[in-house]
């Protein structure tokens, strides 16, 4: 293997910061050079990573993995890898983020360079939070992501935008922080045993092993940062005021990929370091999540601004992630993840299309919006079929996800998991209802406002940056296998983990599909504690969702 | 008492930094005065510059040699000294080239204040190596004097006076506090050494009997008059003030120099005299009143520093926050656990303090000067709409700030890392959960001098800051280390661990 294949994640990860470096050092007022770089160095970050996603076999177990000494003598290394569920985040980002920045081509004259800087350095910093695979090294990442943000916000945003910026980095700061004490604790308990103090995350997952209360305590920690970021309802205030203020691209890479980070955060941190806690915690969560959804769906419903309608219709989608994940099997899990895609994609579309039209138009206040499909009849047709694939609508991405997400939280075992599903259903509807009424009210209807009647319509580089999102939407929603079959093994094995702990007994679950001996799977650690042998005596494997099911989904609206 | 000419090679960069003073006074000697006209002073603060960087040289060379005692016990040569006195001589290095052109814009290049500047980090180096109570007291005059002076340097103005004023009265009472505590423990043990003092502690065996007693009445005044020095809570109150009113190139090397050489000395009465790993003393009693006191001074330090419109003040107060997590390592330091990770902790946090500290005056200075000179006072419209004009030192305040607040990748967060690390280890997990959730609130002041750079328009006229080389190239090295300290800190803590495993041994 060849420097280049060993070290491909690094390269991906930091290609956004060599490119960053190289804008930094070119001559100010010198525009076109500064986006010219930033896009090049973007598409050759999507190209290389797309070697990530051909060179990458489904099953359990990093790939990519390297690691590296860092500061050896304070316990944490360079380790990075990705397993199927980073593995999609992390290629929505690294395809998002050129569409962002090309969509900002005429954007701003406001401090291009730095502009453009804070863009890649934004990238790079996602990039490592999915890749780490050591505790410090995902903080390091973590809360390096904030500054550019916070930047975005508060220097290219709009009016509030110093309130919205300062409360954004506020709220997530204080979440983390805690976190970070909960990180040191783990280091300090990971040294009993004569073994050497880590910050390494997949030798923390083999020694995790707390009490009940301990693990409670760690779980708030971590489950806070992370619910922050999502947001869960009742954390999610400065979500409306950030996405609000933010310029377009900040808000497609807020709404596309810095949410999803906090869903990632419980999948990948929270919830299998902690299987305990976490599964006593499940309820709660998807409670919580359903509040989300029918709250944001209500809010939606109230709001004037077209911008901040999109925000709470994120509080909306993430709550049916937090639900699917805390459903806590096969199919709401991995619905959840491909949800968290789709959110980024079908979210992350609204919001480009909605920084066209407030290019065009300057107002973001419904109001002024009306009979725009006879003008503009391109953006609209682009703009409804994002607007479905939001809904949900059969065919499209978000409908995938949405059902597994329904269809797991049905079947799950968690407390009045049925009632839960029903209710969530509820939200699908609610989803219907606001989002068509947007639409109606932006594209239908006689033309409101007299400027609106000459507005033009897409440009060839604005086709460019929304032809690979409705790609996307359709490739997805009418091919999900793929991205199924990666993340299969990392959920397989995260519920397993998550359930298996004890105290929740799994009901054998033998209506169809294989059943898999209660061994633990591949990679996880060798009994815990709490593990007793009947309390699981078999995990199903569902087959996975088959290419594009000839099913109706029961709450499925059908516009 | 004999004396052994071989153990000056322990002190080598106070006695670098010492000629360096000296030779500096010499070369006034020779300076060709013209009637009217000051003499020409610009090579003051390279050779300045040259003397510090010989003693950061001497320090660092010799990190990881064993320890040693010198001169029969009254100061060690160990790598805690040597650590701190590399601190010192490269917050000294930097604020050297930092106020030259401070200086040569106010018409304040007057003789003595690289001299001063030279004593007063000959004094630190040495305060971080003494173990013996007088010599930790002559040094400590011997740092304080120099920056009493330094302090008042501007003459012109109430400011620089009262600062001064009040720096060096309160100074003489936290001296005297420390003299009344080393009277005290002369009493109680029959000698100055700290050594000496532990022994009497270890026998005391946890407070019985006079002597013990005695014993830790001294540690009380003994740690009051460091706590002075530190600027912790409840001894706090002239940080504000002296901060503001003396010039910010001397408030950069203050504000790192003296905490770093004052925490050295806290830390070597504190665990090297009262928490001996083997005395003992169960869960000693002073971890507890350190850790309140550090939950005080973070909570002070923040809390006050938010209303602050002047970015000098803010710093002041920002500046006692910083002692209150410093403090958390002190007590993350005491018990019968090894404490290597919260030594290296402290010692981190003092370097990547001191070298974020030093250039986030350093840009202070460069306003201020400008400020001064058309006689405005400092406040945060100033530095609205900094970015647009000056993008590079808007991004170095920006990234100063950042560090202070201790976000990654940057040299502060690490040092949190350290501390908080140590902490929660040393099982100080609810001092831990003030620390970091303090340090959140401090988030909100740092942002905001971010906020006045970036996102608000210039009221009028930006103002232009003063420029110089010099200066850019200081704060290019400041930032620099902020962020090779915040995302390659492995080289450092490699040679941290191995220098100061030897400490309180």
């Amino acid at each position: 293997m060849n420097w280049y294949d060993s070290h491909l994640l690094s390269v991906v990860t930091f290609l956004p910061l060599v490119g960053a470096l190289v804008v930094a050092f070119l001559p100010r007022g010198e525009h076109g050079q500064h986006k010219g770089i930033a896009l090049f160095a973007s598409v050759v970050t999507a190209l290389a990573s797309l070697q990530l996603w051909f060179g990458f076999k489904p099953g359990g177990g990093w790939q990519f993995e390297q690691k590296t000494e860092w500061a050896p003598a304070w316990g944490f290394s360079y380790h990075i890898g990705l397993d199927g569920v980073a593995l999609l985040l992390f290629l929505l980002t690294t395809i998002l983020s050129p569409i962002v920045i090309l969509s900002a081509w005429k954007f701003t004259e406001k401090s291009v360079k730095e502009f453009c800087i804070a863009l890649l350095v934004l990238e790079t910093a996602m990039l490592g939070t999915l890749a780490a695979l050591d505790l410090v090294l995902f903080y390091v990442f973590w809360e390096a992501m904030l500054i550019p943000m916070y930047l975005l916000v508060g220097v290219w945003g709009s009016e509030k935008r110093i309130y919205a910026a300062v409360k954004f980095f506020l709220f997530t700061f204080v979440g983390s922080v805690l976190m970070l004490l909960a990180i040191f604790y783990l280091w300090t308990e990971s040294g009993t045993g004569g073994a050497a103090r880590t910050f390494d995350y997949v030798t923390l997952m083999q020694q995790a092993q707390f009490s009940p209360q301990v693990q409670s305590w760690l779980f708030l920690a971590f489950a806070l940062a992370f619910a922050i970021k999502v947001p869960v309802f009742p954390l999610h205030t400065w979500l409306p005021d950030a996405h609000t203020e933010a310029p377009a691209v900040g808000s497609v890479l807020l709404a596309g990929v810095m949410l999803k980070l906090g869903t990632f955060g419980f999948i990948r941190y929270a919830m299998p370091l902690f299987p305990q806690a976490a599964l006593a915690a499940a309820p709660t969560i998807a409670a919580l999540g359903i509040v989300g959804i029918v709250y944001g769906s209500l809010m939606c419903m109230a709001q004037k601004d077209l911008k901040r309608m999109i925000a709470y219709s994120s509080v909306a989608h993430l709550g049916f992630v937090m639900t699917g994940l805390a459903a806590l099997n096969a199919e709401a899990v991995s619905g959840a993840v491909l949800q968290m895609v789709n959110h980024g994609i079908s979210t992350g579309g609204l919001f480009l299309v909605i920084g066209y039209l407030y290019e065009r138009t300057h107002t973001r206040d419904l109001a002024n919006y009306g009979g725009l499909a006879k003008v503009v009849p391109g953006l609209a047709a682009v703009f409804l079929v994002i607007t479905l694939s939001s809904i949900g609508l059969p065919g499209t991405n978000g409908f995938i996800g949405e059902f597994l997400i329904l269809l797991g939280t049905f079947t799950s075992k968690i407390a009045g998991g049925q009632l839960l599903a029903v209710i969530a259903a509820t939200g699908v509807i609610l989803g219907a209802v606001y989002m068509l009424f947007m639409y109606q009210r932006v594209m239908f209807g006689p033309i409101t406002r007299e400027e609106n009647r000459s507005l033009e319509d897409l440009s060839f580089r604005e086709w460019t940056t929304l032809v690979p999102l409705l790609f996307a939407i359709v490739a997805i929603g009418v091919f999900p296998s793929p991205l199924l079959d990666a993340v299969k093994a990392p959920v397989d094995e995260f519920v397993a983990r998550v359930t298996k702990s004890g105290g929740l007994p799994i009901r054998a679950q033998a209506r169809e599909g294989e059943v898999r001996p209660a061994g633990n799977p591949p990679g996880l650690a060798p009994g815990n504690p709490g593990d007793v042998p009947a309390a699981g005596a078999n995990t199903v494997v569902r087959p996975f969702f088959p290419n594009r099911a000839p099913l109706a989904a029961p709450a499925q609206p059908n516009p | 008492m004999n004396f052994n000419p071989v153990d000056l090679q322990g002190v080598l960069p106070a006695l670098i930094l010492m000629a360096g003073g000296l030779v500096l006074m010499t070369t006034e000697v020779f300076l060709k005065v013209v009637a009217g006209a000051q003499p020409d002073r610009r090579y003051q603060p390279f050779l300045s510059a040259v003397f510090a960087a010989a003693a950061l040289w001497a320090a660092l060379s010799s990190l990881d040699s064993p320890a040693s005692s010198l001169f029969q016990g009254a100061a060690t040569a160990d790598g805690l000294g040597r650590a701190i006195a590399a601190t010192v001589a490269g917050a000294l290095l930097l604020s050297s080239l930092l106020a030259f052109g401070y200086l040569e814009t106010l018409g304040a290049s007057r003789g003595e204040f690289y001299a001063l500047a030279q004593f007063s980090a000959a004094g630190m180096c040495l305060l971080a190596q003494a173990t013996d109570l007088l010599v930790i007291f002559v040094a400590l005059e011997v740092m304080s004097l120099a920056v009493y002076c330094l302090t008042a340097w501007m003459r012109k103005g109430k400011k620089p006076a009262e600062a001064a004023l009040k720096y060096f009265v309160l100074g003489g009472f936290a001296s005297a506090l420390f003299l009344y505590g080393a009277a005290l423990a002369f009493g109680a043990t029959g000698s100055t050494r700290i050594a000496d003092l532990a022994a009497a502690v270890r026998l005391a065996g946890g407070g019985g009997g006079p002597a013990g007693g005695l014993a830790w009445a001294a540690g009380a005044l003994l740690s009051a008059g460091f706590i002075f020095k530190v600027a912790a809570v409840p001894f706090h109150m002239w940080v504000p003030d002296v901060y503001e009113g003396a010039p910010a190139p001397v408030t950069g090397f203050m504000a790192a120099g003296v905490k770093a050489a004052a925490f050295a000395t806290l830390a070597r009465i504190l665990v090297g005299g009262y928490g001996d790993a083997n005395a003992a003393l169960g869960s000693h009693g002073w971890q507890e009143v350190i850790g309140w006191l550090a939950g005080a001074t973070m909570l002070l330090g923040n809390l006050l520093a938010v209303p602050q419109r002047s970015v000098k003040r803010m710093l002041a107060y920002s500046s006692i926050a910083h002692a209150g997590y410093l403090l958390v390592a002190i007590a993350a330091m005491a018990g019968s656990v090894p404490r290597a990770d919260a030594t290296q902790g402290l010692v981190f946090y003092l370097a990547s303090y001191a070298i974020t500290v030093v250039g986030a005056f350093g840009v202070v200075g460069l306003i201020e000067r400008k400020l001064s000179a058309s006689g405005a006072s400092d406040d945060l419209n100033s530095w609205a709409g900094l970015a647009e004009k000056h993008p590079g030192l808007a991004a170095a305040m920006a990234l100063f700030m950042v560090s202070l607040a201790g976000v990654p990748p940057t040299a502060g967060f690490m040092a949190k890392l350290g501390v908080f690390r140590a902490a929660v280890s040393a099982g100080l997990v609810p001092l831990a959960i003030f620390g970091v959730l303090t340090s959140a609130a401090g988030l909100y002041y740092y942002l905001r001098v971010v906020v006045y750079l970036y996102m608000m328009p210039a009221k009028g006229e930006a103002i232009a800051p003063g420029r110089m080389a010099t200066a850019a190239v200081a704060l290019a090295g400041c930032a620099a280390v902020v962020i090779y300290l915040g995302v390659q800190p492995g080289g450092v803590t490699a040679a941290l661990g191995p220098a100061l495993a030897a400490f309180g041994r």
